[in-house]
């Protein structure tokens, strides 16, 4: 009986050991960000096809994206808006609103920027929203465009 | 050779199974989280497309109709995707598409160079199309049915 019992605490003890080790070794892994597999996922620039995204940069405390205006019409932009997921969310100063002639390039920055999990060397997903009516049109409508772009920080 | 106890033998077959089985789970999750965004983001694409590619259809028939004469008419067969919420005209040359994304609700404008009318209800300027609310095969009548103005 003694024995049994010997036996059967040496098995626990040495299984907790190594569950203990597991724990540890899967703990270290995933803060070291081993599991984050959204880093080995492109770096992407998602707009609709009438704003399409040429380039963009993520900079430590800027977002510039490079969009073209494909609307085959001039418009005036009224309001840009940054945003992600995290608590509390990044905060961006936007350009004022501009002009913008049809088949013409933009480079919008937004700088300075801060908070959202920002962070050099770190993935971020952003959401831009634009706001614009097309000049040739009398009541001048304000239509809503969303965009995206899923980047690695970069300090350079 | 000393032979193994069966108790070794069948404790090292359950593990090299487990193994097999840990390993496997390490490879399709990981692939799996990856092909399963990227996959996400390709659908948005190609939503973005089919949206662009229909309005872009629409106006090209009302101008084509519009230039061919009063009375004229022809119908196009249109595929809505799923994530087409609303159509509207607005002041007679916009053709709205109000569309969902994964990443907010955005708006997808096509300018005609003629006026554009519906019979669909209209809140001042702004007209909706019912026929293209829903999401799947259409038909879509398109008539010029005044000098200056083609109906959708």
């Amino acid at each position: 009986m003694y024995n049994k019992s010997q036996a059967a605490l040496e098995f626990l003890a040495t299984y907790a050991w190594a569950f203990i080790v597991i724990t540890i070794t899967i703990s270290s892994l995933y803060y070291f960000g081993v599991f984050d597999f959204s880093r080995y996922l492109p770096q992407r620039c998602i707009f609709p096809a009438q704003f399409k995204c040429l380039d963009f940069s993520l900079k430590p405390d800027e977002v510039r994206v490079k969009l073209v205006n494909n609307l085959g019409e001039d418009i005036k932009v009224t309001s840009l808006q940054i945003t992600n997921d995290a608590t509390p969310p990044i905060s961006c100063t936007p350009p004022l609103g501009f002009d913008w002639t049809h088949s013409t390039e933009k480079d919008i920055a937004f700088t300075p920027c801060s908070g959202g999990a920002y962070i050099v060397g770190e993935r971020a997903e952003l959401r831009i929203t634009i706001g614009y009516y097309a000049v040739n049109t009398p009541s001048k409508p304000v239509h809503i465009i969303n965009g995206k772009v899923n980047g690695r920080v970069t300090s350079g | 050779m000393a032979e193994s106890h069966p108790a070794n033998r069948k404790s090292q077959s359950s593990l090299e199974y487990l193994l097999v089985v840990a390993l496997t789970f390490a490879i399709i999750v990981p692939i799996t989280y990856l092909f399963y965004n990227y996959s996400k983001e390709s659908s948005q694409e190609i939503n973005d497309a089919q949206v662009t590619k229909l309005g872009r259809s629409i106006v090209d028939a009302a101008e084509s109709i519009f230039y061919s004469g009063q009375g004229s008419k022809t119908t196009i067969e249109l595929i809505i995707p799923d994530n087409v919420q609303s159509v509207v005209i607005i002041d007679n040359r916009e053709i709205v598409f109000n569309t969902t994304t994964s990443f907010g609700v955005s708006e997808f404008v096509f300018f005609s160079s003629v006026n554009l009318t519906t019979n669909g209800s209209c809140n001042a300027n702004v007209c909706n199309v019912p026929g293209l609310a829903n999401s799947g095969l259409k038909k879509v009548k398109i008539e010029a049915i005044s000098r200056n103005s083609v109906d959708i």
